[in-house]
This record gives structure tokens, C-alpha cells and sequence, in this order.
């Protein structure tokens, strides 16, 4: 119980924080891992007791460490209580058997998060070694619903609550809950028709093939649901969007899953985070492009986006998250906005509405014509994708034309744009953004 | 030795983030008095009802603890060194027992030694 950093720090304030700080990371962090671990042990088809032990186990961790203090090592407390629970209800099922024949008597031994992985893979010869990158493949399988697959990471591989996951989708917690029972019912049936595995098997080769594109794709939205939430107060959820590029980075770094496509999303993701301190100014208010101060900049984040840029430059394909972490790069490379390779970036945009047909990309990339010096040209390009109804609805469309009528001195105009970005789904500071925008326009 | 008595269910409304929030101030203070030598261990007490045991004319009756008619159970136990009463009640007074739950009790341990 020795908590050296106490006796330094007699302000109870801060002891506070750090301790709250420990339990959340645990609670959220560790979740996912424990469960992750557990999952490695117990086989896909025990997901739901694993994430049960585990939640026991947390609960269990609140109600005594007041008591005994907090334990040197919390994680692999937490972790060995949640296997013996496991393993309590293995018995109750008679089921314990198996998983003592296959892993011999663990009682003893204290998992920390290093020397765990190396254990599972000696014994098991499994796929991919990291306990965690083997749960997130077992949640992205194209047989379920994408939306469910990205619930069902947000949940079991990163600890988000089905409360956390409702607000992040506008949606009951309870039917959160239901479609996560769902989707896992889905995975069990999976697994059983799968047949004749061993409890611990991961994807195959081929299969991690097959998948790794639906894993990018979920780790891709997760970050888009951090990076621009379209409600709520705050401009960018940092955890959901750090959340992903932890993921990204994983599937990147990792032997079994590396890729050319999973570089450039770990590229891409660096790029994009690398700008969270200077998009959101005092009050957590919106700040755009064009003013940002670069100086905050996470240089360090950058510099890893180029190494995976260059590391996603090592296969002949090319995926929509290389244009897109090209376009990134344009601007981590720029000194300030008027530096801007706006050309450059008007080259890849062209390749990447190509390859995806997005009007979305389409929008965007018309933005990138009126900084590049044709607002005009691309303000025809805009109107022509009112044709998309699903532009309608959203908000960065409305916006981009209330900005390129601006930039063509129609204030009239643009501020009946701004008004209608103002009826779609927006975060706060989005909207203060745009009253901000029609105020100025009258 | 410090009793502390809660009302049962007195965290079942609260968010996740405030019931948190309170286990880290109890964490907090136990660990800074167990590095000062002032807290010696402690026992949580599990929910639900224990047993009582009453001699009758015909052996030993038992029966669940009454906790569904009481306003306060007893939630665990701390153990703290003071020199005497004065000093523990100064001690417990910090206890975040006393933010967040109702009383505590301090009975002394008769030391033998």
C-alpha cells in the first residue's frame, strides 16, 4: 500500500485528482484490456462473462479499496479478481475443466499487462499475440451491422459505457444495450458455426485479410465521432477521437496486422489529432483553419503521421485513407494557411472523389477550389451537388456554401445558408460559430 | 477502532462519475494516513444481511440481521493509531465518512501490551 507521491503532495486536492484519475483510467483503460485478456483465455464465445467478471471486479475494487488502500499493482488486482470470478462461474457450470487442462494452474502468477502477452502466445501459438487486437477483430466482423460494430468496440475494446455510447449516437441507453446484446448474440452464432476451434483461436490469416478493412472502417468512425461530434458542448470529444488513433497505431504497429491501409489511417489520424490544442480556443470555442495558431501544433504527433506516411507508401494500393492522410500532411507541412500547397491538395482531392464518389469528399473539396484561388468555379461545383439529399441535412454543407457566398460578397446569401446549417445537428461551439457568422453577415 | 455506519443503498442514484468521485476522496485519505503511519488496515463489510445468533431455552435460533428495518447498517471497519479519545475524534473528523454518509463510531482497542 505504498503511495510515495502522497507524502510529496500533502494538499488533498491533488491527491484527490490523481486518485480519481487512476480509477477512471482503470475503469475505462483497463476495462477494455482486462476484458481483452480474459477473452484470450475464456474464448469470443464467453464475451459477455468476461465483460460481467470484469465489471464485478470493478465494482468489488470501489467497495474495498477505501478500505485496504489502493494495491501496488491495481490492474492485475483487478485482473486476478476477475479470473477468479470467472472461474467461479466456470465451476458452477462444471465447465472449468477444459480451461484448466489448457492453461494449467494460474492462480499464482500476477499478469501484468507486459509479460501476458508473451505467456498467451507461447502456449496457444495464437495469430496475433496482442489480446486486445484479437477482441477488436472478434467485434468488426462484416456480419454485423457497422453500427453495431463500432458500438460494440466503443464498449467491450475501449470501456466506453452504454450510457457514454447513447449520447455519442442520440440514442437510449436501453436500446444501446439491445443492439449490444444483439450484435453479441450475433458472435456467439458466429462462433458456434464456426465449429471445431479451440477456445482461443483468432482470426486466421486470411480471415485478418478479410476483416481488416471493416476494422480500419470502425476505427475510421470512431474518430470521426470524436473529432466532429454533431451535438453536445464540447467542439471534439478527445477520448473517443485519442481512443481511435490508439487503435489505429495498434493494428498499424502490430506484425499480424500491419499494412500499407493501416499506416496510412494511423498517418492519418497523428495528422488530424496533431491539431486538437489549436481547434478549440478559450471556452472550448471553435477556432478555423485559416486562424489557427500553428505553434501548437503537436509536432511529435506530426512527425509520427510522416512515418507512417512513409510507411504506407510501401505497397502498390492505395486506399482513401492514403489521400486522405496526403491531404492531412498539405497541411502539417504548411507553415500557415497562406502557405498552403493548395494545388497539391486540390490534386488528391481530385483522385479522392474519384475512388469514393463522395459528395461529401465533393464538398470538401470545393472548399479547397475556393482557397485555392476559383471560389466562383467552386461554388458552381457546390450547387450542383444540391442534388445529394443527404447533403441536406448536414451541417458542413450549408456552412461551406454560407462560407463560399461570403467569400463572393453575397452576406445576404450566405447568412440564409448559415441558418440553414443552423436547423441540422451541430455541436455548441459549431452553433456559436454560426450566430457568430450571421450577426456579421447583416 | 472506527465503526462507520452508512444508509443502505445510499449510492444506488448516484452517477457513476460522482459515486467516483467519492471513492477516490475515502482512497485518498486512506492512503495519506496509511504513509503517516496513522492507518493500519480496515475491512469492508459485505451488502446484504449477516446472521444473529440468540441463545433460547432450546439451543441456538438464527436468524438474518434485521438490516431491512434499520436506517443505518454497519458499512466496515478502519483501524487508526491515537494517543487517546481526543486525538481520534481530531482523525476521524478528516474521514470523508463524514462528507459523504451519516456517523462513525470510535471504540478504542483494549491493547494488552
Amino acid at each position: 500500500m505504498k503511495f510515495t507521491l502522497l507524502t510529496d503532495a500533502p494538499e488533498p486536492e491533488l491527491a484527490f485528482e490523481v486518485i480519481y484519475h487512476q480509477l477512471e483510467k482503470l475503469a475505462r483503460r483497463e476495462r477494455g484490456r482486462l476484458v481483452a485478456l480474459l477473452v484470450g483465455k475464456l474464448g469470443p464465445a464467453r464475451l459477455e462473462m468476461a465483460e460481467d467478471v470484469v465489471q464485478d471486479a470493478i465494482i468489488a475494487a470501489m467497495a474495498a479499496w477505501p478500505y485496504k488502500g489502493m494495491p501496488d499493482n491495481p490492474a492485475a488486482w483487478l485482473n486476478r479478481v476477475a479470473r477468479n470470478k470467472a472461474y467461479d462461474r466456470l465451476r458452477k457450470e462444471g465447465r472449468e475443466k477444459p480451461w484448466l487442462d489448457e492453461i494449467g494452474d494460474h492462480a499464482a502468477d500476477d499478469i501484468s499487462p507486459d509479460n501476458s502477452d508473451a505467456t498467451h502466445g507461447q502456449l496457444f501459438g495464437a495469430r496475433i499475440k496482442d489480446p486486445e487486437l484479437k477482441l477488436i477483430f472478434l467485434c468488426c466482423q462484416p456480419e454485423i451491422a457497422q453500427e453495431d460494430q463500432l458500438m460494440l468496440t466503443l464498449k467491450v475494446v475501449s470501456g466506453f459505457t452504454a450510457k457514454d455510447i447513447g449520447a455519442l449516437f442520440l440514442k437510449k441507453e436501453a436500446a444501446v444495450g439491445q443492439r449490444l446484446a444483439r450484435a453479441k448474440r450475433k458472435l456467439r452464432a458466429l462462433g458456434a458455426s464456426a465449429g471445431g476451434k479451440s477456445i482461443t483461436d483468432g482470426p486466421s490469416r486470411f480471415e485478418l485479410k478479410e476483416r481488416l478493412p471493416t476494422v480500419l472502417k470502425v476505427i475510421y468512425l470512431m474518430f470521426s465521432l470524436g473529432y466532429a461530434p454533431r451535438r453536445g458542448e464540447a467542439l471534439i470529444l478527445r477520448d473517443v477521437a485519442e481512443e481511435a488513433l490508439r487503435l489505429a497505431v495498434s493494428v498499424a504497429d502490430a506484425n499480424e496486422t500491419a499494412s500499407p491501409s493501416a499506416s496510412a489511417l494511423a498517418a492519418l489520424l497523428s495528422f488530424q489529432a496533431s491539431r486538437f490544442d489549436a481547434r478549440v480556443g478559450t471556452d472550448g470555442a471553435l477556432v478555423l483553419l485559416r486562424d489557427q495558431n500553428r505553434v501548437l501544433w503537436d509536432k511529435d504527433l506530426i512527425s509520427r503521421g510522416f512515418a507512417y506516411l512513409k510507411a504506407a507508401q510501401a505497397g502498390a494500393k492505395l486506399s482513401r485513407y492514403h489521400l486522405e492522410a496526403a491531404i492531412a500532411s498539405s497541411h502539417a507541412a504548411a507553415p500557415d494557411f497562406a502557405a498552403t500547397n493548395w494545388q497539391q491538395l486540390l490534386g488528391v482531392y481530385a483522385q479522392l472523389e474519384a475512388m469514393t464518389g463522395s459528395p461529401v469528399v465533393a464538398v470538401n473539396a470545393c472548399v479547397a477550389e475556393a482557397f485555392a484561388g476559383a471560389p466562383e468555379a467552386a461554388f458552381l461545383k457546390l450547387e450542383a451537388l444540391a442534388k445529394h439529399d443527404q447533403l441536406h441535412a448536414y451541417a458542413p454543407y450549408h456552412i461551406a456554401r454560407g462560407e463560399l457566398l461570403r467569400m463572393l460578397k453575397r452576406p445576404a446569401d450566405a447568412a440564409k445558408s448559415f441558418k440553414k446549417a443552423l436547423e441540422c445537428d451541430a455541436s455548441a461551439p459549431v452553433v456559436a460559430h454560426l450566430k457568430e457568422r450571421l450577426t456579421a453577415s447583416v | 477502532m472506527l465503526l462507520l455506519n452508512h444508509a443502505p443503498d445510499r449510492y444506488s442514484d448516484l452517477s457513476e462519475d460522482d459515486y467516483m468521485a467519492i471513492i477516490s476522496d475515502y482512497i485518498a485519505w486512506t492512503e495519506k494516513l496509511t504513509a503517516e503511519g496513522v492507518y493500519t488496515g480496515g475491512e469492508k463489510l459485505a451488502d446484504g444481511p449477516g446472521r444473529v445468533l440468540t441463545k433460547t431455552d432450546g439451543g441456538v435460533e438464527v436468524h438474518d440481521s434485521p438490516m431491512a428495518e434499520l436506517a443505518e447498517v454497519l458499512g466496515g471497519v478502519m483501524m487508526i493509531k491515537a494517543v487517546d479519545y481526543d486525538a481520534a475524534v481530531a482523525i476521524a473528523k478528516t474521514c470523508p465518512h463524514m462528507v459523504h454518509n451519516s456517523s462513525l463510531e470510535i471504540r478504542e482497542i483494549h491493547a494488552v501490551d
